[in-house]
């Protein structure tokens, strides 16, 4: 497999958020020592067929869900959305309904104390980044579920997280805006490089997008297998490699436990 | 589980607790009263007793008063039924004689039923009276909804038959009546409760003998508090009763809907 | 003028949707008119004092208006104060019923607890307090509570339910960025809640309505638009009651109007489900 085209060298190497830890709710096992850490800049995508448990860990990963058992640690700390700059993009489109798109995305750089001139500068700089400038003024109600969730995006990355979580962003789309937004993930993660862990039961979107590769097996879940994925980008969904890469990691998914 | 076992038998436990809390305080607050106008618990359970047993000051028993107000609010409702679902339906399947003629039906719907009162009071006598009043309190909320309903069916539904190459009559029978029968059974539901209400006020205005209304009425006019009270709690149970019969018959009978109960 | 080059095979041109919306008014009026004109015919077949004619209805109408009924107390005086005991006992059932349903929708465990008072109490028609509030209250506090009684219930369970029925995802979004309690519930909760919090109040004020009708019949005040009505049912002059019945169903559907044209505006942003 070919080098990146961009050298991670040691920044690869930086651990942000330590996991080792499990999750049940009511005596049911969801999580079962799960371990694993997040580099700093890297591109993971945590890869796992539907109903097992990857919602759980994003909340987790996120703070909003304390693990049963574990730990799951930035700088030594429990990861807690009032300590920690974490952001989190959920399935379903989450935008306020009375909040206008600005402030929608402006909302976490006010929760988080932002002053008004950051929140200008930052929120013009976000709606550029995700192709949204001129719909500041609209509503939810008026625009589209790709718009959304690039809504969504937009508020995730306003708040220069230290990581940011994506739970099956595009899982709601048409196949088509689907692919269109994984481009778009792909440009906006070149021009504001920033820790992502992405979560998916795409395989195909698994492999276009990551750096590493995490496998989550069925629940409870455990997990299964991590492949590294040092293809150059923009990823050619065709190639010989992208598709070698494919067929492994589907056979891995579809062995039984 | 067990945790939502416990759950139920904790919930249940403060209610009961809380009740025996409600009463106790009720009773202590009416002997500081001491007031002939407020009745303590102990009244109240005794003259229960007396209105079942003996009957009010005409000797009328607690029974008969709430039969009578019973078969009163049935058969309104009943004739409600039988004009406002069929009506509902031709409405709703022809929209466009419901757009043309919504001047006159919407301001009436608007009307209070207690406003219809008096005017039963002039035009009939007895048991028709009530029967009337109850019928246009029940009448226009399953209309109404009948008619909202058979606009919310679901259109696709409705293609799935045609394209088999159903007839019109079989799509109305199979697909349309089923799918507006659970917002039909909702509407009956509230304005059961609406008649209920009327058929107190009915009674307190119009002059019968015998009704629950006119029991507590009659007894407010002598100040036997207790009964009134006896009467209200009646009320109040009956309809907590019916409203909870028709929640679980409607959530038995349509079983494949994901239910949206509203009190 | 001919275009070249642009043939229409088919269809007619639409008519544009103004003259829809004319049509429809226009059918309506059509209708009004058709409805009095049979009732003017049946009047007139009937020739009995239970059937008024429109014209005799209108004219008791302007009547009650100018001079007043047979107690000299003008129509508008009814109206007036009818309206004052609805607004009194009203805005007294909102000041209680959403604190108290917020609170419960906030704390579901105080509510679980208390079912067992607050659901038979709240099936008792308001109807049902009115002997026992003539017996304990007068005058304008009368129908003041009976009216709260009628209006609180809908409020009080409504506002609750709304507090249930608030998105998590929408609470998840702040709380992911680390918001405190205060902050979820002033920017998230509440502005998701009233809207059906403006509903209930509206299924509140039309039960209200319904009550003060009853409670003034029952009652025996002077003044209000029950008590016109019964006056002149108790001497049979149904002009009179025809027209008392007109003008509440009117107040009602006004009223209910107006609520619906404010929830439009303050929430726009909702996606409309209208009843």
């Amino acid at each position: 497999m070919e080098r990146d085209s961009f050298n991670l060298g040691e920044d690869m190497k930086k651990e942000l958020v330590d996991v080792a830890a499990s999750k049940s709710f009511n005596s049911m096992s969801i999580l079962e020592d799960i371990k694993f850490k997040l580099h700093e800049n890297e591109f993971l995508v945590i890869v796992g067929p539907s109903g097992c448990g990857k919602t759980t860990m994003a909340n987790l990963l996120a703070g909003l869900l304390k693990p049963t058992s574990g730990h799951i640690t930035m700088n030594g700390e429990e990861v807690d959305p009032k300590v920690h700059n974490i952001s989190i993009v959920f399935q379903e489109p989450s935008c306020i309904p009375w909040r206008t798109l600005w402030d929608d995305i402006t909302m976490g750089l006010q929760i988080k104390g932002a002053d008004k001139k950051t929140i200008e500068k930052r929120g013009k700089e976000v709606i550029k980044l995700v192709g949204l400038d001129g719909f500041e003024k609209y509503f939810p109600k008026q625009i589209s579920g790709g718009m959304k969730q690039r809504v969504a995006i937009a508020r995730a990355y306003a708040t220069d997280p230290d990581f940011l979580i994506m739970d099956e962003p595009f899982g709601h789309l048409d196949a088509q805006t689907r692919y269109l937004m994984q481009i778009e993930i792909m440009r906006i993660w070149e021009k504001e490089k920033k820790t992502v862990v992405f979560i998916t039961n795409n395989i195909e979107e698994a492999v276009y997008l990551a750096t590493r590769i995490i496998v989550f097996s069925k629940l409870p879940a455990r997990i299964k297998g991590e492949y590294e994925i040092n293809l150059p980008r923009p990823r050619d969904l065709t190639s010989l490699e992208f598709l070698k890469a494919r067929a492994e990691i589907t056979e891995q998914c579809e062995v039984v436990g | 589980m067990v945790s939502a076992h416990t759950d139920r038998i904790k919930s249940v436990g403060f209610n009961v607790l809380s009740l025996a809390v409600f009463v106790f305080l009720w009773a202590l607050i009416a002997r500081w009263q001491a007031s002939p106008f407020f009745a303590s618990p102990q009244q109240i359970a005794s003259g229960f007793v007396q209105m079942v047993t003996e009957g009010d000051s005409e000797g009328i028993g607690l029974g008969l008063h709430l039969w009578k107000s019973i078969i009163r609010v049935f058969s309104g409702f009943g004739a409600a039924c039988v004009l406002g679902i069929p009506g509902g339906l031709f409405l709703g399947l022809f929209p466009w004689v419901y757009n043309r003629t919504r001047i006159i039906i919407e301001p009436v719907r608007f009307i209070s039923p207690i406003a219809w009162i008096p005017v039963a009071i002039v035009l009939l006598v007895g048991f028709i009276r009530y029967v009337f009043v109850i019928w246009v309190a029940s009448f226009f909320p399953i209309f109404i909804t009948t008619l909202w309903s058979v606009r919310q069916v679901n259109p696709i539904n409705i293609n799935v038959a045609k394209v088999a190459g159903a007839s019109r009559l079989f799509i109305i029978r199979k697909i349309v009546i089923p799918s507006i029968l659970p917002s039909i059974a909702g509407g009956m539901r509230v304005s059961l409760g609406i008649s209920w209400m009327c058929i107190v006020a009915a009674e307190m205005i119009g002059g019968e003998m015998v009704g629950i209304g006119r029991l507590i009425l009659k007894s407010a006019m002598v100040a036997r508090m207790d009964l009134v009270v006896v009467g209200m709690l009646t009320i109040g149970v009956l309809g907590f009763c019916l409203n909870e019969v028709f929640i679980r018959v409607e959530k038995r009978l349509f079983r494949w809907r994901s239910a949206v109960s509203i009190g | 003028m001919e275009i070249s080059g642009f043939h229409r095979i088919r269809g007619k041109m639409e008519k544009n949707t103004g003259m829809e919306k004319t049509k429809t008014v226009g059918y309506n009026v059509l209708s009004l008119f058709g409805f009095l004109f049979v009732w003017t015919f049946v009047s007139w077949l009937m020739q009995s004092p239970f059937f008024p004619s429109p014209w005799l209805v209108f004219k008791a109408f302007i009547d009650l208006l100018i001079e007043g009924d047979i107690e000299d107390v003008k129509l508008g005086m009814h109206v007036v104060q009818s309206l004052l005991r609805i607004f009194g006992g009203f805005g007294a059932a909102c000041l209680l019923g959403i604190p108290l349903g917020l609170l419960m929708g906030l704390y579901p465990r105080v509510y679980d607890s208390t079912k067992a008072i607050i659901e038979p109490v709240r099936f008792i028609p308001p109807v049902a307090w009115i002997p026992l509030v003539i017996v304990l209250l007068i005058g304008f506090s009368r129908f003041v509570f009976v009216i709260w009684l009628g209006a609180f219930f809908p409020i009080f369970i409504g506002t609750l339910l709304s507090v249930r029925g608030v998105n998590p995802l929408h609470v998840d979004v702040p709380k992911s960025f680390g918001a405190s309690r205060m902050y979820i519930v002033r920017k998230i909760i509440i502005p998701s809640v009233l809207p059906d919090i403006f509903t209930s109040m509206r299924v509140g004020l039309g039960i209200a309505w319904e009550c003060i009708m009853a409670a003034e019949m029952i009652g025996g005040e002077r003044v209000g638009i029950g008590i016109m009505i019964l006056k002149y049912a108790q001497l049979i002059r149904m002009e009179v009651i025809i027209v008392g019945i007109v003008i509440i169903g009117l107040i009602g559907f006004c009223l209910n109007e107006i609520f619906i044209l404010v929830e439009k505006r303050v929430f726009r942003w909702k996606e409309i489900v209208s009843i």
